[in-house]
């Protein structure tokens, strides 16, 4: 391994993070801690990034699906776990400036992450208000039953439901206006229709009004930048894994954000991470990535780039589509069309049944462990100076 | 009717008949089986009508159909809302009933082409019946809401967090503990309301009409519109308790008052939300859906979801906030609240669907109970970091000892909530020895109280002045355990230790300042008498410098505590005024200079006395002057 001048910041990260641990190694060679304390930093590095290598070999099919944001979060809650670890093994060193500066700064962090976790549970709750709505098409359309003009009829009115619960804030206004002639049967005022159909869109319990995604991405990845070489050497190599953690944190936030329908969501987050960790190629490959399907999709964004989602709003597009079109009695390749359509709709909504518990219950997982660590933190260290 | 169900019979047994045989023969053979079972299934009659294309049948359904098309299609139609008139609704109800009974019975048989075509027209019926009736139901929830609910429950509801002297008449809703600082919400059995968010006969009205739609297939929808009405009617009222949705950093950057009063609203609204609004909204559910439970719970669960997570956020935020000891008091307000509530969560979300809220609270009570816990260690991390700094002036009370103990005191007024609080602690091994009561924890914190009061004590030059800085925070301590909850927390013995460590300093200091002075007084039997004289001319002289210095420096110090500065000068004139006494008399009776004595001889007996009894003056004395 070649040796580099630890104050060089123009060298490349990795390797000074490398070298100091192997030069310190060589310096206390001795003391059995000291290298297992090593031991573990690299193995951490190694394997955060494979797990990011792990979901970014997913295709492009699976990309940004329920599963893979569940994969995700597991790859979250297993370096998070790690880093605890990590933590409590070097509490003695923690404790002390610099570490402690380092500690302080990622639990900042790590909170602000917690609404972020809130807001996702209420925008996977929207996803829930429209599997609902899905349901009663599916319902309606049943594949024992003739299909009718009545049962599009029932159809064709979760599916307007659903088409406004989809959009944009923007875009409201034209719908309801469209959705009333269609079903008013008394003029209603669309002040009156967005009560009614309101409750799709401010499910927003955890967070106030005024408070946005993208700002509060922002805030986790204020100043995260990464370590110089002499913090590495002062905090004896510990701010590389603060600085891998706060980096996973933030890019996870920024991907759920990305995926699943919540306040003001914006993407314009920087990942100022150096090639040199192992674990940026995966990470920044995937952020680019999932930026990529966002600029294809840009005016569908306000729900989210999950994969599920935007399947909801294929078929549920297709088939107001085939319900505008169709004319009574059914033609036998209409009604075949149909009862594909219907089969289409009946695979994601189950994917979306099937998916959406686990992964409330993954995002609550995430938020409960944020909370842990930063507890056990702060119980351990406020009082590290004590037992010096 | 008869005749009619007897075609329908037919038609069933001609159904099977032709569904199962794969031809003619099979399908007589069946039809013979059939034969013999009912008499009325004659071969022949069931065979021509094999052939006969299910005419009579069909006409009957024809028939049922074009009469149920007249009564519904004239009520779909109407401009009125049809529930205005009770006579209309249950005949609307009815033509509903004995449609879905008619596609019911007639399903079976869709593969025939005229039932099929029959049932087509039946479905198409339903469906504009069904959506008219999802209306009449939304505008019955909110009509009957408005006319109702704002004159009335609503009401009720705003008096529960309005004006004190309000709450005073319906009892006390929240009581305060007046010679206590702080204040307590106390749980008051009229929560024992519930709120009739809609009139008796619109409950009515809104069963039967739910009834139809589960038994017509369009449960999701009924569903659908009841928890959208009321979601919105229980978000209002949550709003009017003054809740806002506030994220959790929200919570956390406002200023500490603020909070303090969120978190009195807090209190309150999360004690009407369970008690009072969850529990009314439970019960219109199970009216509106009775018999139907499934249909109830997932109704239930739309409806509260929102607003229990939107309370529940707001308590994991205050548990996950600044472990800031002042914020203690608030916290465990919440706490309380919280494990006074969770019997309601109990039984208010036991079903399948809530169970998830239900877990909710658990963890967030648990965490509330983690976030105070944290409070007192940050307590004691405050105490064991406060620098030694200047030292007090005069050896007086420390302001630690005096914050440190008027906090404990105010804190063990919550003693039984605390002590449950610690004892769920048993799992967490802290520090050795394991912090696993209360008890334990209140003499940590004494412990490291001394000990920094200990390291402050060696900020003074003058040992006499750290031994009465040592006995003044130890008297103030001794004195605020006393009799409190505190003192029965750390016990007689730990009292009766502390009562003798306070004399030890006391002895200490008699030690350290006035032995030394009374050696000087000691007089001297062995030498010549001359000797003697010159010797006692010069300690009478010493005496008199010694005493000047000693009076001068402690007329200033203080001693706060009334009885213990009598103590301190009783003790030193018992120990002081004899000696003076015994070596002025000797003195006066020394050759030579006996007859001068008064040149040597500053201070009467009554002079030292009453120098004595001004000492520790204290910052009222010079020593505020001198500054």
């Amino acid at each position: 391994m070649p040796t580099t001048d630890c104050q060089g910041s123009s060298a490349s990260f990795n390797h000074i993070g490398r070298s100091i641990l192997s030069l310190r190694r060589e310096q206390i060679y001795s003391m059995e801690v000291a290298g297992s304390h090593d031991v573990e930093l690299e193995a951490f590095q190694k394997n955060v990034a494979e797990r990011f290598g792990d979901l970014s070999s997913a295709g492009n099919d699976d990309l940004l699906t329920i599963a893979w944001v569940r994969k995700l979060l597991d790859v979250f809650l297993c370096c998070q776990e790690e880093f605890r670890v990590i933590l409590f093994n070097n509490s003695s060193i923690v404790g002390k400036s610099p570490a402690d500066r380092l500690v302080a700064e990622f639990f900042e962090r790590s909170v602000k992450a917690l609404d972020v976790c809130n807001a996702i549970r209420d925008g996977i709750e929207q996803i829930r208000q429209w599997q609902k709505l899905l349901e009663i098409v599916l319902c309606a359309l049943d594949n024992n039953r003739s299909l009718g003009e009545a049962q599009f009829r029932r159809a064709k009115k979760a599916l307007i439901d659903l088409a406004i619960a989809l959009l944009d804030e923007k875009d409201y206004g034209t719908a309801l206006a469209h959705r009333n002639r269609s079903f008013g049967r008394n003029n209603a005022s669309p002040k009156d229709h967005l009560r009614r159909i309101g409750h799709f869109r401010s499910l927003s319990w955890s967070v106030s009004r005024s408070w946005s995604a993208a700002r509060q991405l922002q805030a986790i990845g204020n100043n995260l930048t990464a370590p110089r070489g002499n913090e590495i050497v002062a905090t004896n190599g510990l701010a590389v894994a603060f600085f891998t953690m706060s980096s996973v944190l933030l890019f996870v936030m920024w991907a759920l954000v990305a995926a699943i329908p919540c306040q003001d969501r914006g993407l314009h987050v920087h990942f100022l991470i150096p090639r040199q960790f192992m674990w940026a190629a995966p990470i920044l490959s995937l952020h680019e990535r999932i930026l990529e399907s966002s600029k294809k999709r840009e005016r569908r964004n306000a729900c989210g780039l999950l994969k599920e989602v935007h399947q909801i709003d294929r078929c549920a597009r297709f088939m107001n589509e085939l319900v505008d079109s169709v004319q009574f009695p059914l033609t036998e390749e209409k009604e075949r069309e149909a009862r594909q359509r219907v089969q289409e709709l009946a695979l994601v909504f189950e994917a979306v049944k099937e998916g959406l518990d686990p992964l409330e219950r993954q995002v609550r997982e995430v938020f409960h462990r944020i909370v842990r660590s930063r507890t056990e933190g702060l119980d351990s260290f406020g009082r590290a100076d004590h037992n010096e | 009717m008869a005749e009619n169900g007897e075609e329908k019979l037919f038609a069933v047994a001609r159904h099977i008949a032709k569904t199962l045989g794969h031809n003619d023969s099979m399908a007589d053979d069946i039809l013979q089986i059939f034969s013999s079972f009912d008499g009325r299934l004659s071969r022949e009659k069931l065979s021509e009508k094999l052939s006969d294309d299910d005419s009579r049948g069909c006409a009957a359904l024809e028939h049922t159909l074009k009469s149920l098309e007249r009564q519904i299609s004239q009520y779909i139609t109407a401009d009125n809302p049809i529930w205005a008139d009770p006579a209309d609704s249950s005949a609307f109800l009815d033509s509903i009933e004995e449609l879905i009974a008619t596609i019911r019975g007639w399903s079976p048989m869709a593969s025939e082409k005229s039932v099929s075509a029959c049932l087509v027209r039946a479905e198409d019926l339903m469906q504009q019946a069904m959506f008219r009736v999802a209306e009449e139901f939304r505008s019955l929830m909110e009509r009957g809401g408005e006319s109702f609910e704002l004159n009335q429950s609503t009401r009720n509801v705003a008096s529960f967090y309005s004006e004190e002297d309000e709450e005073e008449e319906n009892g006390g809703l929240i009581a305060n503990d007046e010679d206590e600082e702080i204040p307590v919400a106390q749980p008051i059995t009229d929560y024992d309301i519930i709120i009739d968010s809609l009139p008796s006969g619109t409950i009515n009205d809104l069963h039967e009409m739910a009834k139809r739609m589960l038994a017509a297939g369009f449960g999701k929808e009924c569903s659908h519109v009841y928890s959208s009405c009321r979601r919105e009617f229980l978000e209002e009222s949550m709003s009017r308790l003054g809740l806002q949705e506030l994220s959790i950093e929200e919570v956390h950057r406002m200023p500490w008052q603020d909070l303090e009063d969120e978190i009195e609203r807090w209190n309150k609204a999360a004690n009407v939300a369970l008690r009072i609004l969850f529990p009314s909204e439970r019960r219109l559910c199970d009216r509106v859906f009775f018999g139907l439970s499934s249909a109830a719970d997932l109704s239930f669960m739309e409806v509260c979801r929102g607003s229990t997570i939107q309370l529940l956020n707001f308590a994991d935020a205050v548990a996950i906030g600044s472990r800031s000891p002042e914020r203690l008091f608030k916290v465990l307000d919440v706490f309380e609240t919280l494990r006074d509530l969770m019997p309601e969560f109990e039984s208010l979300f036991s079903d399948n669907y809530c169970l998830i809220l239900r877990n909710e609270a658990m963890t967030i009570w648990k965490r509330l109970a983690e976030a105070i816990r944290g409070i007192f260690m940050e307590l004691e991390n405050l105490i064991r970091r406060d620098p030694a700094k200047a030292a007090v002036p005069c050896g007086g009370l420390h302001p630690i000892t005096r914050y440190v103990m008027n906090y404990l005191r105010a804190a063990c007024r919550s003693r039984q909530t605390l002590e449950q609080i610690f004892e769920e602690n048993v799992n967490v091994v802290e520090r050795g020895a394991s912090a696993t009561s209360l008890s334990v924890q209140m003499d940590w914190i004494m412990e490291l109280l001394e000990s920094n009061l200990e390291v402050k004590s060696k900020l003074y030059r003058d040992p006499v002045l750290c031994s009465v800085f040592l006995m003044n925070n130890g008297r103030y301590i001794v004195h605020k355990v006393e009799g409190s909850e505190l003192g029965s927390l750390l016990g007689d013995d730990w009292i009766r230790k502390h009562i003798a460590k306070v004399r030890q300093y006391q002895m200490n200091y008699q030690r350290s300042s006035w032995n030394k002075l009374l050696g000087v007084l000691k007089l001297d039997n062995t030498s010549a008498p001359n000797v003697v004289a010159r010797s006692m001319t010069q300690k009478i002289k010493l005496f008199n410098s010694q005493f000047d210095e000693i009076c001068k420096a402690q007329s200033a110090w203080v001693v706060f505590d009334e009885q213990l500065r009598k103590e301190l000068r009783a003790s030193v004139a018992k120990i002081m005024l004899p000696a003076y006494g015994n070596f002025i008399r000797r003195f006066q009776t020394v050759p030579d200079i006996g007859k001068h004595a008064d040149k040597y001889v500053k201070y009467s007996v009554e002079d030292i006395d009453a120098q004595i009894n001004d000492l520790f003056q204290g910052g009222s004395g010079s020593a505020g002057r001198r500054r």
